[in-house]
């Protein structure tokens, strides 16, 4: 059982990121999009990144195998870089995939 | 509807009680779901948590104070009550709160119950 | 056929709106059922007949319009949430025609109804 988490406020503005790494769980997915799009510029996706690659728990992110997208589109309007290695890129079709794919879904907006 | 009534709902609360509307908006679907004998859950995250807080009195800002109608909760039965330990702490309140049968749960728990739930709306 | 339900609590004066629409269509186009979006928060001031957004700017509504009639979407509004906010059937006549008057009861229905329900 997995959640789609759909990220769309930029965590230096607001919490929602922050809070949205408190309930991760295993295998579960981040899609950031609209401003969710500047976290990819965050500190705490460093993090996560970085836990998730050390497979750590020390921070407050326990969750294991968390995988990190974004919608091209938003992150190019905004001319945000992806880093192909730790996020991949999708479009609005991937989007709607997802929300089937997974179990659920939660916006942090 | 009762070939779904299986399926659960989840509020996620984050926004303090006065200044934003979310919270009465949040309690409007949940009284409606629960009286169309939805189940529900209601949670309560970040600055959520002030919604909880004990001793709070809105006229005194002239806001109509929807917190009461939290102690109608039990009425339409919702009961599964949550909140995040953490937020307390950061926050540094006690587990003390307005309405009874509220359960403080550290962040595995209050995750996976959480995400227990088939919808979930975040006000 | 999968069912999709969308719940729509941003404002059309928000490039959000533009992110909601996307998705919206996108699901249309690739053949699963909107059982309806539901309207609510900020999202009813796209029911108003009021809103004048600048020409050379995005027209939510005419999308909603398109929409509705391409592919008979249902848009519910919650009327609670749009009297608030000045739009009415009843005293000024100000909501758009695609729109249907709704409660709460509705959002109920959508949510048991759909396989997902999604808030944009």
């Amino acid at each position: 059982m997995t959640t789609l988490h759909i990220v769309r406020q930029s965590a230096f503005n607001t919490n929602d990121y922050a809070q949205c790494l408190q309930v991760l769980g295993d295998n579960d997915v981040i899609v950031f999009i609209d401003d969710g799009c500047y976290n990819l510029h965050h500190h705490l996706t460093n993090n996560l990144i970085d836990n998730l690659n050390n497979n750590l728990s020390k921070s407050n992110v326990s969750a294991i195998n968390i995988k990190l997208k974004v919608i091209a589109q938003h992150a190019n309007a905004r001319a945000i870089k992806i880093n192909e290695a730790v996020v991949s890129k999708i479009e609005m079709t991937d989007l709607v995939s997802l929300t089937f794919e997974n179990d659920r879904v939660i916006t942090w907006q | 509807m009762s070939d779904h009534a299986l399926k659960t709902l989840a509020i996620l609360n984050s926004k303090a009680p006065y200044s934003d509307s979310a919270g009465k908006d949040s309690v409007d679907i949940a009284l409606v779901f629960g009286s169309f004998e939805q189940p529900v859950s209601l949670f309560f995250q970040g600055d959520g948590v002030w919604q909880l807080v004990q001793g709070q009195d809105g006229s005194a800002i002239a806001v109509k104070d929807y917190l009461k109608t939290f102690s109608a909760f039990e009425f339409y039965d919702i009961e599964d009550i949550y909140v995040c330990q953490n937020s307390l702490e950061q926050r540094n309140l006690p587990a003390t709160f307005h309405i009874e049968a509220v359960q403080v749960l550290n962040q595995r728990d209050f995750a996976e119950r959480l995400t227990s739930h088939h919808t979930i709306f975040r006000f | 056929m999968k069912k999709l339900a969308v719940l729509v609590t941003t404002s059309p004066y928000s490039n959000l709106s533009v992110t909601a629409l996307d998705y919206i269509e996108t699901a249309l186009k690739s053949n699963i059922e909107l059982v309806g979006v539901f309207f609510y928060q900020d999202g009813v001031m796209h029911a108003s007949k009021n809103i004048q957004i600048a020409s050379d700017e995005f027209q939510a509504i005419q999308h909603w319009q398109r929409l509705h009639h391409t592919y008979n979407l249902p848009l519910h509004l919650c009327i609670t949430a749009a009297e608030k906010r000045g739009i009415s059937d009843e005293h000024n006549d100000s909501i758009h025609a695609i729109f249907t008057v709704s409660g709460l009861g509705e959002l109920v229905e959508l949510t048991t109804k759909a396989d997902r329900m999604v808030q944009l």
